[in-house]
């Protein structure tokens, strides 16, 4: 597969943050544009009910008042067909009765009109209607009088211009109603072709970034075992070399003791030494390697217990005394008096420690000088306190761009590596695992040519934690008490 | 002395004999004693509420009625309503407004449509409250309802200054048969 020089540093980088990183985008986005479509949703909605009440409702209703509008007409002539005076007052009723029902729909259709349109076309219903009225009402008169001829008179003269102005209103206000359904019919239907637009935009969108996300990914992983690979490779030529120069200072001196080159007891107990001396850095090297390994397996398990940071850096110091002598490092020491206890692996911080002092050893230089520092301070966020152990060394220093990477296992710096400073490249990652695993964390500052700070932060013992290792494990007598 | 007591008596001889000589007319209806008022043994005149008309006096109410005549004050046509036949509302204005029996009621309007002396021929209704309908429909009507039985579509005239709430009113129904 070709490299593309650009793409993949940004690939790793966000390969080595959170590759789900992506995929949060993608579902932001998602999000985003659903809720963008949900309001055009809404919308149509909207318009789909206004449609219903304002323009069927209001076509059911027009057509309700056209229907009463003729029934008050029609019962007036129905009354001119009997000479009967109680049936024509029935007639008279019903048409008062269609009449009222039409007064209460052009005042519900005034109640409900919004634009001057409406409200024009309303009023002058409203005027039509009580011209009508007058007339309806003059020849319900002549007729219930027994004035036949009379009646038909004015309902020619009057009622039959007037009810035909009343039915134009009707007209137009169902004309209206038409336009408005279709206004909103039209609304409807864009807002429709704009959700579907949506629709199948964000869904080509959500495949074509779900894609290049699910490309990103798996070149970014496919990326980072290549990087591990890599290191791996690095590792296993750096780890030979680390055995192999201990291995052949052994063999040469076994093989000078065993060809008579060395016959002095002086001699032979010095090349005694040197085998002795390489064959624990042999041994070291091992035990590095296999505890690495332990802690990427996720098999190591700490054994917590309430521990004197005083006592843990005075053992370490003495584990590494030799080193520090044969170097001639100065170590200057702080430690705070009457430190708290705090909750750790007496080994797996021993191991942390002196995994930092061995670094500054190894990167300190022309310096010989080392600093330990042993402080209670404030938390961060003012919520607590925690210890903090400080290893620090006026070593070469560590570039900017390298620090973070310099966790990472068996990474190891080009300056490094060109300095031929022999080194597995674990020792802090294998700190980082540990002094996290105990709930603290490791901080490093550093600048090139002037030196680095590793600063441990333990969190301390809470009171329980002292109260339940008091009562299982025996503890110095002021735990106890 | 003596003089004056025969002029006395020549008097109401003559008032004997008058009586005696006097025609003879339909059999004597009881009228009922004067009612309570707004009772539904008072009969209310009523108009359409348009009509200017307030008040009536018996006299005129009975030319009214008679159909003798046309129109009201305002132009509009005088149209008389009357009650079916049979109905004690009918009964009693026969009696008291026209002073006819049933069959000279018909005959007078019949007679007088023919001749043109009657300008208004009388609409029938079968109910009070189809009186009142009619009324409140035809700006011209006039009719007669029960005091009890006037609704507010309608308007009472007084009658001889009367109202049929009032004291001294003169037109009066027997009561509803009780049920």
């Amino acid at each position: 597969m070709g490299s593309v020089p650009l793409i993949d540093p940004l690939l790793v980088s966000i390969a080595r943050y959170s590759s789900t990183l992506l995929l949060l985008v993608v579902f932001c986005v998602v999000t985003i544009v659903g809720i963008w479509i949900i309001r055009d949703l809404d919308t149509a909605n909207l318009e789909v009910q206004r449609m219903y009440a304002g323009s069927v409702l209001g076509l059911h209703r027009i057509g309700e008042l056209q229907y009463e509008a003729q029934e008050t007409r029609r019962a007036t002539f129905y009354a001119l067909t009997t000479n009967d005076s109680n049936l024509q007052l029935e007639y008279a009723d019903e048409s008062r009765e269609a009449d009222r029902l039409v007064n209460a729909g052009i005042i519900e259709y005034l109640r409900q009109a919004q634009t001057p349109r409406e409200i024009e076309i309303g009023n002058r219903l409203e005027s039509d209607w009580s011209d009508f009225l007058k007339v309806r009402n003059e020849v319900l008169s002549s007729i219930l009088e027994g004035s036949t001829k009379e009646a038909v008179t004015l309902d020619l003269a009057g009622g039959v211009q007037s009810f035909d102005r009343v039915r134009q209103d009707m007209e137009e206000i169902k004309r209206l109603y038409d336009e408005q359904a279709s206004q909103r019919l039209a609304n409807v239907v864009a807002t429709s072709r704009r959700f579907a637009i949506r629709l199948i935009a964000v869904l080509a969108f959500t495949l074509i970034f779900a894609s290049a996300s699910v490309w990103a990914i798996q070149r970014s992983k496919m990326l980072a075992a290549i990087q591990f690979a890599e290191l791996q490779v690095e590792f296993v030529a750096s780890v030979s070399h680390e055995l192999r120069t201990p291995l052949a200072v052994i063999s040469s001196a076994a093989d000078n003791i065993v060809d008579g080159v060395v016959d002095k007891q002086v001699d032979i107990r010095r090349y005694g030494s040197v085998i002795q001396k390489q064959g624990r850095q042999i041994a070291e090297l091992v035990n590095q390697i296999l505890l690495f390994a332990s802690t990427r397996d996720r098999r190591s398990r700490y054994v917590l217990r309430p521990l004197q940071i005083p006592q843990v850096i005075e053992s370490v110091l003495d584990n590494t005394s030799e080193l520090l002598h044969d170097t001639g490092f100065i170590v200057e020491r702080q430690i705070q008096a009457s430190l708290p206890y705090v909750m750790s692996d007496p080994l797996a911080l021993s191991q942390c420690l002196q995994n930092l002092i061995v670094n500054a050893v190894k990167y300190s230089g022309e310096s010989r000088w080392i600093g330990i520092r042993a402080v209670l301070t404030d938390l961060e966020n003012r919520a607590g306190q925690e210890i903090q152990i400080v290893v620090q060394d006026h070593g070469i220093g560590i570039e900017r761009s390298e620090l973070s990477h310099i966790f990472e296992p068996f990474y190891r710096s080009a300056a490094v590596s060109d300095a031929q400073i022999h080194g597995a490249g674990l020792g802090l990652s294998l700190a980082k695992d540990i002094v996290e695993a105990m709930g603290g964390k490791l901080a490093v500052v550093s600048e090139v040519g002037r030196g680095s700070s590793f600063t441990l932060h333990l969190p301390l013992a809470e009171e329980r934690d002292l109260r339940l290792a008091a009562a299982t494990i025996e503890l110095p007598s002021d735990i106890q008490k | 002395m003596s003089r004056w007591a025969g002029l006395l008596f020549i008097l109401i001889g003559a008032c004997l004999l008058a009586a005696a000589l006097a025609p003879a007319a339909d059999p004597p209806r009881r009228l009922p004693s004067a009612p309570p008022a707004a009772s539904d043994q008072n009969l209310a005149v009523v108009v359409n509420k348009s009509n200017p008309v307030e008040k009536l006096s018996m006299a005129e109410l009975r030319k009214v009625f008679l159909g003798e005549r046309s129109h009201w004050p305002n132009g509009r046509r005088i149209t008389l309503v009357m009650m079916e036949s049979g109905q004690p509302e009918r009964d009693a204005v026969l009696h008291m407004i026209y002073q006819m029996s049933e069959t000279d009621f018909n005959n007078h309007f019949l007679r007088g449509m023919f001749t043109g002396e009657v300008f208004v021929s009388p609409k029938t209704l079968a109910t009070p409250v189809g009186v009142c309908k009619f009324i409140f429909n035809v700006p011209g009507a006039i009719g007669y309802v029960r005091a009890t039985d006037v609704d507010e579509s309608v308007k009472v005239i007084r009658i001889d200054e009367r109202l049929p709430e009032d004291r001294g009113y003169r037109l009066h129904v027997p009561p509803r048969p009780s049920k």
